[in-house]
């Protein structure tokens, strides 16, 4: 936009044309006070506190050129009233005056006015100290008020408004901000006005009452303490906080929050102002969901099973336990016979320290961070490969940007993307939502693309035949093989053939083929739904991306939504079974953790190493397992259904209590800090690993287990060789494997990843605790003033993006396709697994969200309920061709005929127990009682 | 020589009909003065209840860090002090005082005064920290009437804060 220049308090400078006189004079350095307002949602004009003195040149009625006075200056017509600046926008030669005294007269006047009817309990309220209305009364506010204290209306506080948020109704100045927060932003219109006059107040529309994901930051933006968290009421004073960021790594998004700690005790958690992550919010399950690290149920120090019980014991006794008892299994049946499996909650370090532990330390591939479970699918690797590039921002994003999400249900597996989606799509960019069931994403979309049960994989076919045959295949810059075949398979059938199987109008797949290769960025989202289709359409997915151009470069590729805060560091990490960090293919496989339960059963596998999964909790096999297992060392937070089955129980520290990295979906590393000592005796994980791995460096005469001279093939190579020529010179100049377990500090240990994994490369501590670009809300010019309590301003790092694997030039797409999967069961419903943010996550422990987990239910579609007459709240079974499960039948009227959907991850409903894969049919029975 | 040894006598025998200036500590104590300030006191209401909102503010104004309070939410059956907050932890650690009186200029409802206590020795450190069990005053020795705002008589009902669906 072109600039202007403008005149504020007798300074001139320029500014964007069609910025507000609020932003305005921000940019200048001059704050001018608001209440209603806030940058992030467009500007109403409720509170009057913004008002200003607003000038025009004037014009020559003849000319239309400024007049100009006798010393050359233009003649100034000021307009007769004050303006409100929140919804002026600037025009050139405005002059604009924010201290003269009319303006004065007017913002003490609105403040004496809000201040009649607020009850000044500053001392009791919970935003006392970060108040916009304590601060902007102290700066702007007259110092005393006409009227009568004694003639305040009192109201009854505080009032629910649902389990997290209070409202106090005497503090409220109804402003508007959480309402157009819930209405604009979070599209859950929850909170509206009701009554009038005196009695004006903020309601909950919804039941439960306010139902949303968000809540949390409402209590954020509300300028005074009307809206305060159940979570911190009462618990402290802000000024008594000390922050501590950290990194939220209960979603793939890997939001940055601070732990606001007095002393040693978590008192709440705040977001931190990162542009390219969360902007300056957090979810309900970041916010609150992190009470699990005082949990009283934290272990506290290591056990060791005598007989039937555990016996509390000192670190050394126990890490000799263990050492012993893996080298014992090691010299007697070999590496193989152990293998372990990390939580994809882990940092970064933590999980590269297991690998190395077990390839050379055990000399072990058996290591994985799934579960175990049937539906655990393939690992995703091309969400690495095709990742959004370097230097992604989705805060710059707007028109020109086109975004398919597609099998992804972003308000539950990645709350956060879905207000940053829904931001994307106000700034003019368009957002295709490809699934099979209503998501609430898909209100927000540009266009909402409901495929039939089963029909994506047709879907997507449908879109790479549409590009191919727009000659996108001759744009394609990269790397690749298998062009040919992909071609072949597409065009084996007719694109009415293909819609018709996805079940959607053929034009709008034209509509979305064209505006993804006509955008100027593509990002391609997928998450559960999509990732349980299996590598099939994930990588025609990924051809997409490709055939669209929309990879390799900034703001453009895929980003995939797996489970856990870190899974993309466990996959760039190597804690799997079939690649080295930087997805470096071995020619030696070890078992992938869906076939360790066997292989344990079997007594192939006799020593475990389980560090923050819970397979047992929901896996019969897994129990088996770790029955038959000879030697189970689990290493967890809590006294989990698997660490009830271990030999020794190690207690680790959560991610508060030590120093860590994450990678996020979008391979964004972020660096989380130690905000309290950790609970009881626990440590870090990686010093657990490293303890153990030393431990046996000295006990045992290994012949140096590692297997050597491997390729360094891509992991997508697993199809057939798709190795870049070359790249074996690369291996044999590789440094020699660091003999030695003496880190200090997960410093140290990223230092090494940075140095050995190739795209890691540079991500040190030094290096992550820049924070570039302040980001678009800073602290500048007297910010705090009124966005206080808001957000904080990051100074401790906004992390690094790491570029794509593709544009490192060391890997080759393999676009030949893959054969669907056939599921040869005749049952006639899908089910899916439906994820959750208030799923079974143990991590929820302790928190308020305890009370809304999702309560065990069979989720059926309306025509199926009514096929088998089956009433909401009946109680119902599923049956597959492993087992059944039966629960009380919810009815959906927006779920598609011939799908079931049950919550994932819930205790009370193992599913596992009746998955036969990613993908399971069933049949469904009322349960006659 | 002898008359030197009367000039002293002399001084020694008039000061031996005067007051003396010393008391005798510890059987007899010296009064204070009204705003001397030694050992703090919580006070109360007149009807028992706690004056003590735990807002934190002394601890904020307090220059030493002597100060912790921890709030927590009254019951509503079984309210502690007038309002919704109330001091659930509060410590004074009198080695780290220095008797400066701010935190009673900065308490908004007069809870926290220094008083006239000034005997503060302690044998180990854990004993100079005074808690609220021993800061608090007797319940029959309140004064004064909670003011209106911190009241829940006078509280128009809210109507529901959730429209009926
Ligand atoms: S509750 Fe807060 S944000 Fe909402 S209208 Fe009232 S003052 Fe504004
Ligand atoms: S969106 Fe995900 S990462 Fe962000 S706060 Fe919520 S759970 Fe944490
Ligand atoms: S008298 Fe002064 S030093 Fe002592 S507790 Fe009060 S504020 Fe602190
Ligand atoms: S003594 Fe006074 S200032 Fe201190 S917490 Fe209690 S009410 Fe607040
Ligand atoms: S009217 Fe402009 S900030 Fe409220």
């Amino acid at each position: 936009m072109p600039d202007v220049t403008i005149t504020v308090d007798g300074r001139s400078f320029s500014v964007p044309a069609g910025t507000n006189v609020v932003d305005a004079a921000r940019m200048g350095g001059i704050a001018i006070p608001v209440f209603c307002y806030h940058p992030r949602m467009p500007a109403v004009g409720m509170c009057r506190m913004c008002l200003v003195q607003v000038g025009m040149p004037k014009l020559d009625p003849a000319t239309r050129q400024p007049l100009m006075d006798a010393q050359g200056q233009p003649v100034i017509a000021l307009m007769p009233k004050l303006q409100t600046g929140c919804t002026t926008p600037v025009s050139e030669g405005m002059v604009i005056n924010t201290k003269t005294e009319e303006v004065q007269f007017a913002q003490k006047g609105v403040l004496e006015f809000l201040l009649t009817s607020h009850p000044l309990d500053c001392p009791v309220c919970d935003k006392g100290g970060e108040c916009p209305l304590q601060n902007l009364t102290m700066e702007w506010g007259p110092g005393q008020s006409r009227f009568d204290y004694n003639d305040k209306v009192h109201f009854e506080k505080p009032v629910p408004l649902g389990d997290l948020i209070l409202l106090d109704r005497e503090r409220c100045i109804l402003c508007s901000r959480c309402v157009r927060f819930q209405d604009e932003l979070a599209d859950d219109s929850v909170l509206g006005f009701d009554h009038r006059g005196r009695n004006w107040m903020i309601v909950s529309k919804s039941d439960p009452p306010f139902a949303s994901k968000f809540s949390g930051n409402t209590t954020d933006i509300c300028p005074v303490g009307a809206l305060t968290t159940a979570d911190f009421r009462f618990k402290a004073r802000v000024w008594e906080l000390s922050s501590k960021p950290g990194i939220c790594t209960l979603c793939p998004v890997g939001c940055n929050l601070n732990f606001d700690m007095r002393h040693d005790r978590l008192m709440r958690v705040m977001p931190r102002e990162n542009g390219a992550v969360n902007d300056i919010w957090l979810c309900d399950k970041g916010r609150f969901g992190h009470r699990f690290i005082e949990h009283e149920s934290r272990l506290h120090a290591p056990l060791i099973r005598h007989g039937d019980h555990f016996v509390e014991a000192s670190w050394e006794e126990a890490l000799t336990l263990v050492a012993e008892k893996l080298a014992a299994v090691q010299s007697a049946r070999g590496g193989s016979a152990i293998a372990g499996l990390a939580a994809p909650r882990l940092s970064n370090e933590d999980l590269y320290l297991f690998q190395r532990l077990f390839r050379e330390q055990l000399g072990s591939n058996n290591l994985d961070h799934h579960l175990g479970s049937p539906d655990d699918g393939d690992h995703d690797d091309l969400g690495g490969l095709l990742a959004v590039g370097k230097g992604t921002n989705l805060m710059e994003l707007g028109a020109g940007t086109t975004v398919l999400v597609f099998g992804a249900d972003p308000e539950e597996e990645a709350p956060l993307y879905l207000l940053r989606l829904r931001a994307l799509v106000q700034r003019g960019a368009q957002l295709f939502v490809a699934n099979q069931r209503a998501t609430k994403l898909e209100r927000s979309a540009t266009q909402a693309l409901r495929y039939s049960v089963g029909g994506e994989l047709a879907l997507a076919r449908a879109l790479v035949r549409e590009l191919l045959e727009r000659g996108a295949a001759e744009r394609i810059k990269l790397k690749h093989s298998g062009l040919d075949a992909l071609r072949k398979q597409v065009l084996a059938q007719t694109p009415e053939q293909l819609a018709a199987a996805a079940g959607i109008a053929h034009e709008q797949i034209v509509a979305l083929a064209t505006a993804l290769l006509e955008a100027e960025h593509g990002l391609i989202m997928y998450g559960a739904e999509a990732r349980s289709a299996g590598l099939a359409l994930i990588e025609t997915l990924g051809a997409l991306a490709v055939l669209s151009g929309n990879v390799g470069k900034p703001n453009s590729g895929m980003i995939a939504l797996l489970p856990g805060g870190n899974s993309r560091g466990a996959l760039d990490l190597g804690v799997r079974p079939d690649a080295r960090p930087g997805y470096v293919l071995m020619p030696q496989r070890g078992l992938p953790a869906q076939q360790l339960w066997s292989a344990a059963r079997d007594g192939h596998v006799r020593a475990l190493w389980i560090a923050g999964l819970d397979p047992a909790a929901c896996l019969p096999d897994a129990r088996e397992a770790l029955t038959a297992a000879e030697f189970v060392v689990v290493q967890e937070l809590f006294m989990s259904e698997t660490a009830r089955m271990a030999d020794v129980v190690l207690p680790a520290a959560s991610v508060a209590e030590r120093d860590g990295t994450y990678t996020n979906a979008e391979r964004r590393v972020q660096r989380s800090r130690a905000a309290r000592a950790p609970h009881g005796q626990s440590r870090p994980d990686w010093q657990i690993f490293q303890d153990v791995a030393q431990m046996l460096a000295d006990m045992m005469v290994l012949p140096h287990p590692r297997v050597e001279a491997e390729g360094a093939k891509p992991a997508k190579a697993a199809k057939g060789a798709k190795t870049a020529k070359g790249q074996n010179e690369q291996v044999v100049t590789r440094p020699p494997e660091p003999p030695r377990w003496d880190y200090l500090t997960p410093d140290e240990v990223a230092a090494e990843i940075a140095e050995r994994v190739p795209s890691y490369g540079g991500v040190t501590y030094e290096a992550l605790a820049a924070t570039g670009n302040p980001g678009v809300w800073g602290r500048q010019a007297n910010e705090a003033v009124f966005y206080d309590g808001t957000s904080y301003e990051n100074t401790e790092g906004i992390g690094i993006a790491l570029p794509s694997l593709i544009s490192t030039g060391r890997f080759t797409l393999s676009l030949s396709p893959r054969p669907a999967p056939v599921v040869k069961d005749e049952r006639p419903l899908l089910l899916l697994a439906q994820p959750l943010a208030y799923g079974g996550d143990p991590l929820l422990r302790g928190s308020l969200l305890e009370r809304q987990l999702a309560q065990p239910a069979i989720v059926i579609s309306q025509s199926d309920a009514e096929k088998l007459n089956i009433q909401n709240g009946d109680r119902v079974r599923i049956v597959s061709a492993v087992g059944e499960l039966s629960a009380a039948a919810r009815v959906h009227a927006d779920l598609p005929p011939g799908l079931v959907m049950v919550p994932a991850g819930l205790p009370g409903l193992c599913l596992s127990r009746i998955q036969t894969g990613p993908r399971t049919r069933v049949s469904l029975v009322k349960v006659v009682v | 020589m002898f008359g030197e040894l009367v000039k002293g006598l002399r001084t020694t025998l008039k000061y031996m009909f005067r007051q003396p200036v010393t008391v005798q500590y510890p059987e007899v104590k010296r009064p204070v003065r009204e705003r001397f300030r030694g050992r703090h006191e919580l006070k109360r209401f007149a009807d028992g209840s706690e004056r003590c909102i735990g807002c934190s503010l002394c601890a904020a104004a307090c220059p030493a860090d002597a100060i912790l309070v921890i709030p927590a939410e009254n019951e509503p059956d079984n309210p502690r002090s007038p309002g919704e907050r109330y001091a659930a932890t509060y410590e004074i650690n009198m080695l780290r005082c220095i008797f400066c009186g701010y935190c009673e200029d900065a308490c908004p409802t007069n809870a926290i005064v220094l008083e006239h206590q000034y005997e503060l020795s302690f044998y180990d450190r854990r004993a100079s920290i005074f808690t609220k069990e021993m800061l608090l005053v007797p319940e029959d020795q309140g004064h004064g009437e909670p003011p209106p705002v911190l009241k829940q008589i006078e509280r128009r009902p809210s109507p529901p804060a959730q429209i009926d669906l």
